[in-house]
């Protein structure tokens, strides 16, 4: 049998050619030179194969080679977020199967333990969806990049020279005049970043950081800032602004952004940015995502510590759906997305066939979801809060709310009750005189003394109250030793103070509309609502509400978010087997007990960053010096961050100040946000960002604008600890580890040689500026931080030691560690380094990089009726610290409780109001597809196959109505955006011209695509590199991406509509019209 | 180490199915019956299986083993939608069979070994004459017609010319070399159940949907599920094209060996 020639070790066989895209040597020998002869040497092999298979003759060679354990590695998909554990299959060191872990309970329910010896599991595939099936599409693009790219044109105009790895880094180091061979630019001095990296005295900036942090304390700022100023002259010229020292250094005109990241890279990232440069502007990408989602259950996990509540967590609940008997999805698309379709259709399928779990789906699109749920309910966008408030208001007044847990006030309530949670529905919160409800009443503001004898650490002054028997008591919610429970809708008045429970205040809104008018708004007629709430009041702990996108990503998604998780309050389902639950995984960083490395603290270096960001986020603009009157210009953000489709439009403002340099990684706003063609204008600006630089696989639709592309990793030949979901039940750490040798080129940092990438770019910059953290005894005397490996092996030797630590990998393990990782080159695999490395835990490392991480057995998963890995703590269904707050916008206080609000704009308009939707008729939404990643994965052609491109949903009657029919071809318009296209710099644009499917799912009056197609970049186009051409594929370049339509805030003018508490950017709130032709 | 998990009440039916499997190589190959069985009340439409099946396969663009049909009905709001993933159907009377020239040397119902009961094709005897293609009423098969997914891009990564391993040998797909013109379909992974392993679109299945087995096994997994709920079967599909093609249930003349659960 002829063999595939494979140079062994360069990246599956890619060899390298001027321009840096990796090639094959592929036609050239087999097709061309071998013709006719190897025809019939071909065919005479062939014959009587069948048989001979049969009668088991065939060679060694011959046979399957796939199932041989010595042929697989283990690690973490990363096609999606979900993070499922894969296993990938090589042949002669190529990566040319994937298939689930049969380890990972995201791919096996339940998941083979972990003492199953890897021999053993290499017979067993588990399953992954199609874009994981494809991931090899993405590893071996042809048009990834290996080499570092420099912009030789404009930004934009797609035209690039290759250059030396550490010409690239020293240019970004030290600035000047960069881009003099670009017209317009002859003169441009571009600022390097040890101009940026000014303030490196981390005792100053510790002493900096406090007295900025005062200012924002101040009521006085005049007086404040000229002490600031008094005590730091020294070093005031380090500031962006002498006179607004709260912005913090010149440090923070770095600014960083990514898309995906997930941890290990992120805690690498966060000892160079955060630790070593010293920047704020460190920011992920959230908001694109479920961002209110995540920022209302921050909101709700605040504890009450020290007087006041903070210390929320950004994270969120989600259904445990195979144990639930009832389900309410809204806004969840589990078959085609939400961490994700490997993990929570067979956790449901099999259930729902069986009758165990029924489910209802609240959409305005029959999802896949939809075609398997018992009922359907087709809710109008944007008006889901409309339809939970209704259902609140079903259970209160028909009092089916879990009474015995909302009257639990502290944790030794919640104990004695049998419940892992409690809340602060019986807490009284003091009410205006307008009616507003504001901070919880203090026992010290009407006199009352402690009732017993307190264990939660609050000062007596602090204590909050409740009513018990018509009488007040004094509650500390995290006293474990004296259980107080209270009244449940209160509503009176104590020493001529009003007061109200929390859960009074949450009855009294839902009750502010009628059934009925509740019903108009979401669309969704009375008794269907009505029987919703009665089934979810039916089986006791074991019903949830599961909400996703959907419902979060709407410019009121922070407060539909929280009807929603209000309602699982009212059930008491919280940590509950069958209920809401938390994602758990084992800890990557150390610190904790029998862990041998303790990453964070091993950094004696460090400094502290401080400063507003440039998105503005935890702070309130009132404790600012910048405050001058509503409507600010952009938003402020206490109680979000990550919110990723500020900071683009935030540089493009200046507000609160100029960047000087922007770092992007793994992410693609313009292409992924409302309106994220806004962005495209000021990144091809160079006075607004005068450096851009980029960590990328290849020339990807926002990398495309930078003036340096850094080649990275793809996911199979790099780390990161991936984390878990909120849907997942037992405790994992999926590990990503290199299973195939790099792509990108081999450079030197350090005196060590390593693949060009995210890693090695951060190193060579951190030896450049002298970023302390990186380097010789970077983690102590004797401890180098020279190389990846030397972060990520010790995280993997935390993980194996979190807890209960795993076993040793015995002999026969640690030659099979070896012997699969045969086709790994030095620069990413050296066991004896690793071992010296890892210390006693080696062959503890060995056992759990045979497995691909860390996954908790099924059976202990739950403790009887309670999930294992628990929350445990005080959830808010009254958000004191979002009271709080005010809309930098409007002026107005955010309330801090489950209600509903309209869609509408910055300023606080509706879209009509606005003038957005006249003209509009048709509400555009958006829904994900499984075949696509938002930005990343057109480049599977496998996938492409499945859906060549994708279609614009239209009901028959709005089709009647505007006369078209399937296959017509149709622009999308709005407001914001009359021409319906993309503005792609350089002249260029690109129409969102969309083929028109009619179909009866999708509920009349409203309009769907699915994101994934659409490109413009990504081998979508063709670039020039070295004066030579790169032909684009146009199949990477069909059907559309209609975020451009979305509206643009009227007030923002550069950014979509958001949420302007939760943060979500807004996809589905715009009404948009379809012109044919 | 199966036996653990796959016995116990609520295991995953990839082990249940992967312990039918191994006890029904021990039996002698005339004992067996291989049958695949599709629930569709759990196929949540994922379109795994296709991408699983062209990725074990390495099979060509334009040649698709296991498609999945996406079927709406209904007015809004009472909609429905169906997805239906189409394999061969391995039938006991194959019309692809009797069309060929090369009757029992290009494609036969194989009497022996691991693939007794199977459609198989020996690639090296097939004339290329398209015949079963055209006839086959599920429109199963396809033409290998030598061309490369990444054709329009810089170059043809290696994967795409790997070697592969249906039939329970390697080929190396290059141009003018089998299998590139030869007519290709699903082999329930033959290569696959040698070694021990449920068919890829199996194993990959998200909704646990698609069930393997020896179906004359009463204690199989695919034998209980179909003899509890009724198993249908395939007549016709319209177009291979999933974007165009019908799946038409009920009166099937070629005895498949697909069943499936409406």
């Amino acid at each position: 049998m002829e063999k595939t020639r494979r140079a062994r070790g360069a990246g599956g066989g890619g060899t390298r050619r001027g321009d840096g895209i990796s090639r094959r040597s592929f036609l050239k020998g087999s097709a061309a030179v071998l013709g006719g002869a190897m025809l019939a040497s071909h065919a005479a092999r062939a014959l009587d194969l069948v048989r001979r298979a049969e009668a088991g003759t065939l060679s060694p060679d011959e046979a399957y080679a796939l199932s041989r354990a010595e042929n697989i590695l283990y690690t973490s998909c990363l096609q999606c977020n979900t993070g499922c554990g894969i296993k990938v299959k090589l042949y002669e060191g190529l990566a040319v199967k994937i298939d689930g872990s049969p380890y990972s309970p995201f791919t096996l329910v339940p998941s083979v333990p972990m003492s199953v010896p890897p021999g053993e599991a290499a017979g067993i595939d588990a399953a992954i969806c199609p874009k994981g099936q494809s991931g090899i599409q993405t590893v071996y693009d042809p048009y990834r990049i290996t080499k570092v790219l420099k912009r030789a044109g404009k930004r934009g105009e797609g035209k690039w020279t290759t250059i030396p790895f550490d010409r690239a880094v020293d240019e970004i180091v030290a600035g000047g005049v960069l881009f003099g061979h670009v017209p317009g630019e002859e003169g441009r001095v571009v600022p390097g970043l040890k101009e940026l990296y000014a303030l490196r005295d981390p005792g100053a900036a510790a002493a900096m950081a406090a007295d900025a942090k005062a200012i924002r304390g101040a009521a006085d700022k005049g007086t404040a800032v000229a002490a600031f100023r008094e005590r730091h002259a020294a070093h005031l010229h380090l500031l962006i602004d002498p006179d607004h020292p709260d912005l913090g250094p010149r440090n923070n005109q770095l600014v960083y952004m990514w898309g995906r990241k997930k941890g290990g890279r992120a805690d690498f990232a966060s000892r160079f940015f955060a630790d070593g440069f010293g920047t704020v502007n460190t920011h992920g990408h959230t908001t694109v995502c479920q961002g209110s989602l995540y920022f209302t259950c921050k909101a709700m996990s605040e504890q009450y510590r020290g007087g006041a509540f903070d210390g929320g967590k950004k994270f969120y609940w989600q259904g445990d759906i195979e144990n639930a008997e009832y389900v309410l999805f809204a806004g969840a698309n589990l078959f085609d997305a939400n961490y994700g379709p490997p993990n929570r259709a067979a956790r449901l399928t099999r259930n729902l066939v069986e009758g165990k779990t029924r489910i209802t789906v609240v959409d305005p699109r029959f999802s896949k979801l939809a075609a398997k749920a018992n009922w359907y309910l087709p809710v109008k966008p944007g008006e889901d809060a409309a339809f939970f408030q209704a259902i609140i208001r079903w259970i209160v007044d028909n009092g089916k709310y879990d009474a015995r847990y909302l009257a639990c006030a502290n944790r030794a309530a919640a104990r004695a009750a049998g419940e892992p949670t409690w809340t602060n529905a019986v807490l009284l919160v003091a009410i205006g005189p307008d009616g507003t409800p504001g901070r919880f009443l203090r026992a010290s503001e009407i006199g009352l003394a402690p009732d017993g004898k307190g264990s939660g650490g609050a000062r007596p002054g602090d204590l909050l109250v409740a009513m018990r028997d018509g009488r007040p008591v004094a509650v500390d919610p995290n006293d474990d030793v004296t259980p107080v429970t209270g009244d449940i809708l209160v509503d009176t008045q104590i020493s001529g103070l009003r007061v109200k429970s929390g859960l009074r205040i949450v009855a009294d809104e839902a009750r502010a509309r009628t059934m009925e008018e509740w019903a108009r708004l979401c669309g969704i007629p009375v008794d269907d609502i009505a029987e919703t709430a009665r089934k979810l009041t039916s089986y006791g702990k074991r019903a949830v509400v599961d909400v996703h996108r959907g419902v979060s990503q709407h410019t009121n998604g922070f407060y539909s978010v929280t009807c929603a998780m209000t309602i699982n309050l009212l059930l008491g389902n919280f940590d509950w087997k069958g209920g809401m639950i938390a994602a758990a995984a084992y800890n990557a960083v150390g610190g904790g007990k029998g862990q041998p490395f303790d990453l964070a603290r091993m950094n004696p270096g460090r400094t502290t960053r401080f400063g507003i960001s440039v998105i503005r986020h935890d702070i309130r603009y009132e404790d600012s010096t910048l405050f001058a009157g509503y409507p600010a210009r952009r938003n402020w953000w206490p109680l979000s961050s990550d919110v990723y489709e500020e900071v683009i439009p935030s540089i493009g403002d200046a507000y609160p100040y100029a960047a000087k340099a922007l770092f992007t990684y793994m992410g693609a706003p313009a292409y992924s946000l409302p309106a994220g063609h806004k962005t495209i204008g000021i990144l091809c600006d160079t006075a607004k960002v005068p450096l851009y630089f980029c960590s990328d696989i290849l020339v990807g639709e926002t990398s495309a604008y930078a003036d340096y592309i850094f080649p990275d990793l793809s996911y199979l030949e790099r780390w990161e600890m991936h984390g878990s979901h909120p849907n997942m039940p037992a405790k994992v750490q999926p590990i990503r580890q290199p299973v195939i040798a790099p792509i990108p080129e081999t450079v030197s940092v350090f005196g060590e040689e390593m693949p060009c990438s995210y890693e090695a770019l951060l190193l060579a910059l951190a030896e450049r500026l002298g970023i302390p953290g990186f380097g010789k005894d970077a983690f102590g005397p004797g401890q180098d931080l020279v190389r990846p490996d030397d972060y990520y092996i010790r995280m993997v030797a935390n993980v194996a030691t979190d807890g209960e630590p795993v076993p040793d990998a015995g002999d026969d393990e640690v030659a099979l560690f070896l012997e699969s990782r045969r086709h790994l080159p030095r620069t990413v695999f050296d066991p004896a380094r690793w071992e010296r490395i890892a210390g006693p835990g080696w062959r503890k490392v060995v056992f759990l990089l045979n497995r691909g991480g860390r996954h908790q057995d099924y059976r202990d998963a739950y403790h009887g009726d309670w999930a294992a890995n628990r929350y445990g703590r005080l959830v808010n269904i009254y958000q004191e610290k979002t009271a709080g707050t005010r809309s930098a916008f409007t002026g107005k206080p955010n309330p801090g409780y489950a209600t509903y609000v309209p869609v509408c704009d910055a300023l606080g308009k509706t879209p009509e109001a606005a003038g957005l939707s006249a003209g509009y008729p048709l509400r555009l939404i958006t829904q994900k597809d499984v075949t696509q990643t938002k930005s990343r994965t057109i480049t599977n052609y496998w996938l492409l196959a499945i859906r060549p491109e994708n279609d614009v949903l239209v009901s028959p009657a709005d089709a009647e109505r505007l006369r078209l029919r399937s296959g017509d071809m149709v622009r999308i318009v709005s407001a914001t955006n009359p021409s319906g296209a993309w503005d792609l710099g350089n002249g260029r644009r690109k129409e969102m011209r969309a083929r028109v499917r009619v179909t009866e799912t999708i509920r009349p009056g409203v309009v769907t695509f699915t994101i994934g197609h659409g490109h413009w970049a990504g081998g979508a186009a063709d670039i020039e590199i070295d004066g030579t051409v790169i032909k684009g594929d146009p199949r990477r370049a069909t059907g559309f991406n209609a975020n451009a339509a979305m509206w643009t805030d009227p007030h923002l003018g550069n950014t979509c509509l958001v949420d302007p508490v939760g943060g979500s950017a807004s996809f589905y709130d715009t009404t948009v019209n379809l012109v044919k032709g | 180490m199966t036996g653990e998990t796959a016995g116990v009440e609520g295991a995953d039916i990839i082990l249940t199915m992967r312990d039918d499997l191994l006890r029904a190589l021990k039996r002698p190959a005339g004992d067996r019956r291989w049958a695949m069985l599709i629930d569709l009340r759990k196929c949540v439409g994922c379109h795994a299986c296709t991408a699983g099946c062209v990725a074990e396969n390495v099979s060509p663009p334009g040649v698709v083993y296991r498609p999945v049909f996406e079927e709406e009905s209904g007015t809004f709001p009472k909609v429905a939608r169906r997805f239906i993933p189409r394999p061969c159907m391995h039938c006991d009377r194959p019309p692809c069979v009797g069309i060929c020239p090369k009757a029992d040397k290009a494609t036969y119902k194989s009497r022996e070994g691991v693939s007794a009961g199977m459609v198989v094709i020996d690639y090296a005897e097939c004339i290329q004459c398209d015949k079963c293609v055209r006839i086959c009423p599920y429109r199963a098969r396809g033409r290998d017609e030598a061309r490369y997914y990444s054709a329009r891009a810089p170059f043809v990564p290696a994967y795409e010319t790997r070697p592969q391993w249906e039939y329970g040998r390697t080929w190396t797909r290059q141009p003018q070399s089998i299998p590139t013109g030869t007519a290709r379909k699903c082999t329930f992974c033959l290569h696959r159940l040698k070694a021990g392993l449920l068919p890829a679109c199996v194993t990959t299945c998200n909704g646990r949907a698609t069930h393997f087995g020896d179906i004359s096994d009463p204690e199989s997994l695919v034998a209980r599920v179909a003899k509890s709920a009724g198993a249908k079967t395939i007549r016709k599909v319209t177009d291979p094209d999933p974007a165009r093609g019908k799946v038409i249930f009920g009166g099937s003349m070629t005895e498949p060996r697909v069943y499936y659960i409406l």
